[in-house]
């Protein structure tokens, strides 16, 4: 079949969420179809742009190509899973967050503060409501996004997972002294949770965070922060690194710490887990919760400093333990059968 | 339900500030209200009812609005409503029309000479290019506000983009009709029964009353007129309270007219001050022509204190039933005014009966309660409006961005898929094309 992937992408803005898309297609690929990402260029201000954006992938004709028909369309972003085509599937990474659960959110509310902002969100939430049940099938790629599309469109969605990026390529080496902590740096991932956390632990538990920030900036800012806190020394700032020397790190963790406010899937999770390390996450982390058991696999504590640190120390402290919930990581996962072959199956089907 | 409301408050010397402050207790017994307002101060009374929030037009705190359900914009012919008109304009909300004629409210909000050419603008899109040299002349003061009022009322620009609208008279409702398709609702202007008091003494002199703010349109010359010709006038007293169009004018009226001993200016006075004096007057007399079309809730403090009037039989007046008013003619104001007086004079158990008619009418009409229901009730359909007013902008948007590139005698079939889309976004599409 010839099939498209349709995913929206900030420019120079790169995740989860487009390595989610990049996946998709080797996959498809790698079972016989010829497949393809279209990237809708996403821009979230002022809020007027919003629905013009959504007005675009609508109007877009990507059922045929060249004469030849394209069979099947798959979305995974807003707005381009609004993009029509008789045969689409849903596999959504997430929803305009701003419409939704991030409103009102302290840091992260961005429409709420826009005169226009009730009457773009109404429109996204008419949109969705009306335009993703069209759709042949509606998948999620984790129980949380799962349930924010029940709460907030009354629209169930069947949950499928997919395995991160390189996934075979993970392992375990001897452990040295740090806890790696790899994400986008910003205020959704809480790297500033943890360098607050920092602060309260008894034991000197040091952090490596590996990832570049969203805004210019704020790495500055966390940098501030860890010297306010007197953390400064015990933290490591590597930036962006490359998906061996990711892997690498990972391999020599004592454990992972990856305590985001709500995230929708998490490659982090998975991606410890098939390194055999301890993950450390909070009870608000959304995706991460649905593979982390508590004190099996990892430890889910609440998301303040004080309880982080607890749980930072007793990671630091046990090595012997942390190992073990490693192990335990690692063979969950592979009870679970993540696998690209079963995406592609399923999508299909 | 949260509401935002955007009112002028007492101590501001405009009715709507009454009729929010007499709308309070029974519109917070039925929602939220969060009060708004640019005046530096307000009477802390209206405190007991509802938060206050100064606000700035130019910078509003967008997200504290977007929190409340719904933002309510009270819309008036006057210089009070020019910034609450100008947030309406960024944040759609439920529009409230207290005057359907609101040329002196647009030339006031366009009084910097840089706003001109955006007034001219204006003026043209709504009613072309001689309404544009209308616009022109009014705004240089050389045509009047009556003309303007008449032609061209400037209607449209308060309620474009609304997501509901509620007017208070029938005229006001056609005319709104006519220039918008958003949730409309007529609901009669609240006012709450004044407390009970001792009969009044009906025994001269009578003591007339006129208040309000005493536009050109209240028609005060002619009632002096009168009074200085009406043969019994050492049996009347007549007491204007409010703010006048033009005090020193009507202080040498009085004089020329010799009616020093007659009529007192008090000018604008306290609430209790005024209520005091409703309830010791034994005849108001409420004059508009032309009427701006607006319902008068000076003529529901009438009302409300048993108190007879006498009223011009236009726009809403002349719907009112005939035992609760008595009717004063445009252009015969002597001769109605001295029938009505002798009337007085010779039979005031009738004027007693009025004005107990018409607090009965009150009442039945006028109720806080039920208007606070009616306009809870559109706010609850106006948050449904909201996808379909972000969709008419989106349509908007797109037919300029078209015009562009499209040739002006374009098919409208160039423009079918972009409208099919615009509705399928909103609605699903089951309302059809946007």
């Amino acid at each position: 079949m010839r099939i498209l992937i349709a995913t929206a992408q900030v420019p120079f803005v790169w995740g989860g969420a487009e390595a989610h898309a990049e996946g998709l297609r080797a996959a498809l690929c790698k079972e016989g179809h010829a497949a393809e990402i279209i990237r809708v260029p996403f821009k979230g201000y002022p809020p007027q742009r919003i629905p013009e954006q959504m007005l675009a992938c609508r109007l877009l004709d990507v059922t045929e190509s060249c004469g030849a028909p394209i069979d099947m369309l798959i979305g995974l972003k807003f707005p381009a899973y609004l993009i029509p085509h008789p045969n689409k599937v849903l596999w959504i990474v997430h929803q305009y967050r701003m419409a939704y659960e991030l409103w009102d959110h302290p840091l992260l509310g961005e429409l709420i503060h826009f005169p226009a902002g009730r009457q773009v969100r109404a429109l996204i939430h008419a949109a969705d409501r009306q335009l993703i049940p069209q759709a042949r099938a509606v998948f999620a790629n984790s129980q949380t996004v799962a349930g924010r599309l029940k709460r907030d469109c009354d629209i169930d969605a069947t949950v499928l997972y997919h395995p991160p990026p390189h996934a075979e390529q993970f392992a375990c080496t001897a452990c040295e002294e740090y806890l790696f902590f790899p994400s986008r740096l910003n205020h959704l991932k809480r790297q500033a949770l943890v360098l607050r956390a920092l602060a309260h632990t008894r034991l000197p538990v040091r952090v490596r965070f590996a990832g570049w920030a969203d805004e210019p900036g704020y790495l500055r800012e966390l940098q501030r922060l860890a010297g306010d806190v007197g953390v400064a020394r015990r933290v490591e700032w590597l930036g962006l690194v490359d998906e061996e020397e990711k892997r690498r790190q990972y391999a020599r963790a004592l454990a992972v710490v990856f305590p985001p406010e709500d995230e929708d899937y998490g490659y982090v999770t998975l991606e410890s887990m098939l390194s055999s390390k301890a993950v450390v996450t909070c009870t608000d982390s959304g995706g991460p919760l649905e593979f982390v058991l508590h004190e099996r696999t990892g430890l889910v504590v609440d998301p303040t400093p004080a309880a982080l640190a607890a749980a930072l120390d007793r990671v630091w402290g046990a090595r012997e333990q942390a190992r073990a919930w490693g192990e335990a990581g690692r063979a969950r996962y592979d009870d679970l059968a993540i696998s690209w072959r079963t995406v592609v199956r399923t999508l299909l089907a | 339900m949260k509401l935002s409301w955007f009112s002028p408050l007492p101590p501001a010397q405009t009715a709507v500030a009454q009729y929010t402050a007499r709308l309070l207790p029974a519109l917070c017994r039925q929602a939220t209200v969060t009060l708004w307002t640019d005046q530096m101060d307000w009477d802390a009374q209206v405190e007991e009812y509802a938060t206050v929030r100064r606000y700035d037009p130019d910078c509003a705190q967008w997200a504290e609005l977007n929190r409340a359900d719904m933002s309510v914009y009270h819309i008036g012919n006057s210089q009070f409503h020019g910034a609450i008109w100008r947030v309406s304009r960024e944040a759609p909300g439920v529009v409230v029309l207290h005057d359907v004629r609101l040329q002196d409210l647009f030339r006031s909000v366009h009084q910097e000479s840089e706003q001109r050419a955006e007034y001219l603008d204006v003026a043209e899109e709504f009613y072309g290019v001689r309404g544009r040299n209308a616009a022109s002349d009014f705004w240089r003061d050389t045509l009047p506000s009556a003309y303007m009022a008449a032609r061209y009322p400037f209607t449209p620009l308060a309620v474009a983009g609304a997501l509901g609208v509620v007017v208070h008279t029938r005229e006001s409702y056609l005319a709104v009709k006519r220039s918008s398709d958003c949730p409309l609702v007529h609901a009669a202007l609240p006012h709450p029964l004044a407390a009970p008091r001792p009969r009044r003494s009906w025994a001269p002199p009578y003591r007339l009353i006129l208040f309000g703010y005493i536009d050109w349109n209240r028609r005060l010359n002619e009632v002096l007129q009168a009074l200085a010709l009406f043969p019994e006038r050492g049996r009347l007293r007549l007491d204007v309270y409010g703010q006048l169009f033009n005090t020193e004018d009507a202080r040498a009226r009085v004089r020329a007219l010799g009616l020093d001993g007659l009529v007192t200016l008090h000018g604008f006075v306290p609430t209790t001050q005024l209520d005091a004096a409703l309830a010791g007057a034994h005849l108001a007399i409420n004059l508009r022509s032309p009427t701006m079309g607006e319902a008068s809730f000076s003529q529901l403090q009438i009302w409300a204190h048993g108190l007879p009037s006498l009223v011009t039989p236009a726009g809403w007046y002349a719907a009112l039933p005939g035992e609760v008013v008595a009717f004063v003619r445009p252009e015969h104001e002597q001769a109605d005014l001295h029938a009505h007086w002798y009337a007085l004079l010779a039979d005031p158990e009738r004027f007693v009966r009025m004005g107990e008619a018409g607090r009965r009418h009150l009442d039945a009409h006028h109720t806080p309660a039920a208007y606070a229901h009616a306009i809870i009730g559109l706010a609850a359909e106006a948050q449904r409006c909201r996808a379909d007013a972000a969709a008419r902008q989106l349509a908007d948007r797109a037919a300029t961005e078209m015009s562009v590139w499209l040739p002006p005698a374009a098919s409208p079939e160039v423009f079918r898929q972009a409208a099919t889309s615009i509705a399928l976004l909103a609605n699903g599409g089951r309302d059809g094309d946007a």
